[in-house]
């Protein structure tokens, strides 16, 4: 029920939130998805399309996105990006290899323009694994630090036990929150 | 105990509409104007969100022909659970899907979606108690991209709305398979209209209607009892 807490908090002003989860295949976008909601992540197979969530409660929704993160798919993430408030960009802290490319497709949505008002929340997942980098390593790896032109954060996670899902998506929703309140 | 039910096929249903033959004196007026506003949506070449948003009942017939669905649009897979208890309390999928093993409740009894657009389900009465529930459908799409994709969903009590649902999608990838889950508190219903909906089996009923880019492609209906169980 990890959402619904979240969609509690949500101020009456903004009553609908876009959330698009974006990452390599094999990051844990959707199992981080799953554990949001409490269902069983153990028999989850790569997402060949996209997975949705939507949550009401009252006035508010919730609207969170999961598209495939192959890399014959990434090509079209670009239909997704209208209106999305706030990207979670999920790493696999473990899988070095690719953290380059982590990097690159990282960079690139930073620029663009149909994303430029969302906050971004990075995801250092897999810390159960052992060798995951930390969050300060991935930090550094994926240069953060030039990133000026979102607001962001970088959370340890993992998908597997839970650990820090709430914390990341709780940071997420009332930066978006605070940012509507002050354009106002 | 949920009682989980047939999926029956309705032949007369597939057919296009009959007049309306039940309407009460009191509501006669109205179930002409719908009747004829249901007509004209007929005779449209093409039927938007805004016209079956426009309708204030279950349609009698259906507003497109399963031709219309020249994207290849496919319901593999309908779920329903309660966030409670985290219960999956219904679960129908076409024989190619493997169904989740951790469904606690129930069986599906009927595992074909190919026979049509037409679903009968059974509940039991503890259904209408439910607070948390989610809803999820997962569908795949034929080689062409689809833009839009948009549904809406209307369920009815004889003539009163219960609830609409109004979701866009957007753009699916082609070839790609996809789910969508609606989380929701269940709608507040008065006891007394639970209890008549406990008594009228099969007078709950549903229209779902999907569109690309503003057009109906789809629509499915559907018919739900909720008296299963210690009958």
């Amino acid at each position: 029920m990890g959402l619904m807490t979240v969609l509690k908090k949500m101020k009456q002003k903004e009553k609908e939130m876009r959330i698009l989860i974006l990452g390599l295949d094999n990051a844990g976008k959707t199992t981080i998805l799953k554990k949001y909601n409490g269902e069983p992540t153990n028999t989850i197979e790569p997402t060949l399309g996209f997975n949705i969530k939507t949550l009401d409660h009252k006035n508010y929704k919730l609207n969170v996105w999961d598209v495939g993160g192959q890399k014959s798919l990434r090509s079209y993430w670009r239909n997704y990006f209208e209106s999305t408030d706030g990207l979670i960009w999920v790493v696999d802290s473990a899988d070095k290899r690719r953290l380059g490319d982590c990097t690159t497709e990282l960079h690139s949505l930073i620029e663009e323009e149909r994303l430029a008002g969302a906050t971004l929340l990075i995801f250092a997942n897999k810390q159960d694994l052992p060798g995951a980098l930390s969050s300060e390593e991935i930090k550094e790896v994926l240069q953060l630090e030039r990133i000026k032109t979102h607001h962001w954060k970088i959370i340890h996670c993992s998908a597997y036990t839970g650990e820090n899902l709430l914390e990341g998506i709780n940071w997420m929703v009332s930066d978006i929150s605070a940012r509507i309140f002050t354009l106002e | 105990m949920v009682y989980f039910g047939t999926k029956s096929e309705m032949a007369s249903k597939r057919t296009n509409p009959v007049a309306a033959t039940s309407a009460t004196s009191d509501n006669n007026i109205d179930a002409v104007s719908i009747q004829l506003s249901e007509q004209v949506l007929q005779k449209k070449s093409t039927i938007s969100p805004e016209d079956v948003l426009a309708l204030s009942k279950i349609t009698e017939g259906y507003l497109c022909t399963p031709d219309a669905n020249v994207y290849n649009i496919d319901f593999i897979r309908f779920k329903i659970r309660d966030l409670d208890t985290g219960m999956v309390l219904f679960e129908i999928a076409k024989p190619s899907v493997i169904l989740d093993d951790n469904q606690t409740e129930g069986k599906v009894e009927e595992t074909d979606l190919n026979s049509g657009r037409f679903v009968r389900y059974q509940f039991t009465p503890k259904f209408l108690k439910l607070k948390l529930v989610g809803a999820t459908v997962e569908f795949t799409v034929g080689s062409k991209p689809v833009n839009k994709f948009r549904m809406i969903e209307r369920h009815f009590f004889r003539n009163k709305l219960l609830k609409t649902f109004d979701f866009e999608f957007g753009f699916c990838i082609p070839h790609s398979k996809n789910t969508c889950e609606h989380i929701y508190k269940f709608p507040n219903l008065d006891s007394e209209l639970i209890n008549d909906m406990i008594k009228n089996p099969f007078e709950t009923k549903s229209d779902s209607f999907y569109f690309v880019e503003d057009q109906l492609i789809m629509h499915n209906k559907a018919e739900y009892a909720y008296n299963g169980g210690g009958v």
